[in-house]
């Protein structure tokens, strides 16, 4: 097991931020898709994205943490994010609407880090969430819910 | 009905799993590095769906506005900053942080396009998702 660095402010803010730019992805990936299908939606940011991380590494050439090979599974991230935007947008088509496939979503994704903290699932360092963490968890899914569910038209 | 609130279950479980394994891939190399395979990798995975399925290009997609096209750069970033972030402070931190940064953007960006809703339905999550950041936060500055 690893040492890791205890959490700081920066390391809150960085993920805040990239929450935003998840909300600014929807916008630019969801315009796309009423234009095109969902596929050419799907396909386009991976496309420029790879495009733009090629030219990153090119420049910035840094260099990896470990002389070790990662385990080829830990390259399978893209594959599971693929996944991701099928199962979300047949969820969408169904009963459960736009709303309903966020907030399930979110439940999955909460479920499935708590368990991956608690057993430090594929190497990653293992953490028991502490009460105070399930407290200000459950305060940002009720936050969440009451935005999804009554933010619309009144 | 329950198959599709499996399938929507499963959808954020799919989000966990690939920041856990992005979060892996940049432990033994870096950020960038991840985002970079996990781009390159789904990429490969969309054009083999795409080739299977057909009609990719169908629509008009050429007459999207220009910024409909800036998706990849803000995911190379998004991807990089998740898998910087799991490696130290957690999976489950992580992803209750970028919760709480979308749903508050998303409250902003829809005051800012004057979209319609319910005014204080939406200052009340935002106002829950703040305490919930803050309690959050104050557990770790004791620690």
């Amino acid at each position: 097991m690893t040492d890791t660095p205890a959490p700081r402010f920066i390391h809150f803010l960085g993920a805040f931020a990239a929450g935003g730019l998840i909300t600014l992805m929807l916008l630019t990936n969801g315009t796309l898709a009423q234009y095109g299908t969902l596929l050419f939606s799907s396909f386009v940011p991976h496309l420029t994205g790879t495009v733009l991380a090629i030219v990153i590494l090119l420049i910035l050439r840094p260099a990896r943490a470990m002389p070790q090979r990662p385990p080829l599974w830990a390259y399978l991230g893209g594959v599971s994010g693929g996944l991701t935007v099928i199962a979300s947008s047949a969820a969408m088509n169904s009963a459960l609407a736009l709303s309903g496939t966020i907030a399930l979503g979110l439940a999955g994704q909460i479920m499935f880090s708590l368990v991956a903290d608690a057993r430090g699932l594929f190497g990653l360092p293992q953490r028991m969430p502490t009460l105070r963490d399930l407290a200000g968890l459950s305060l940002i899914i009720a936050g969440a819910l009451v935005i999804i569910f009554f933010g619309g038209t009144p | 009905m329950i198959f599709v609130i499996s399938v929507a279950v499963g959808a954020g479980v799919l989000v966990g799993l690939s920041r856990q394994l992005n979060g892996r891939l940049a432990l033994s190399t870096n950020a960038m590095e991840s985002s970079f395979w996990n781009h390159i990798v789904g990429l490969v995975f969309v054009s083999i769906a795409a080739l299977a399925i057909g009609g990719m290009f169908e629509g008009a997609p050429m007459e999207a506005p220009w910024w409909a096209y800036l998706g990849g750069p803000i995911g190379f970033l998004f991807i990089a900053a998740g898998s910087w972030a799991i490696n130290r402070i957690g999976a489950a931190q992580t992803a209750m942080l970028i919760i709480a940064g979308q749903m508050i953007s998303s409250v902003l960006l829809d005051a800012a396009m004057g979209v319609d809703g319910n005014l204080c339905a939406r200052a009340l999550g935002v106002t829950l998702i703040l305490g919930g950041m803050w309690v959050t936060r104050a557990a770790k500055v004791k620690s």
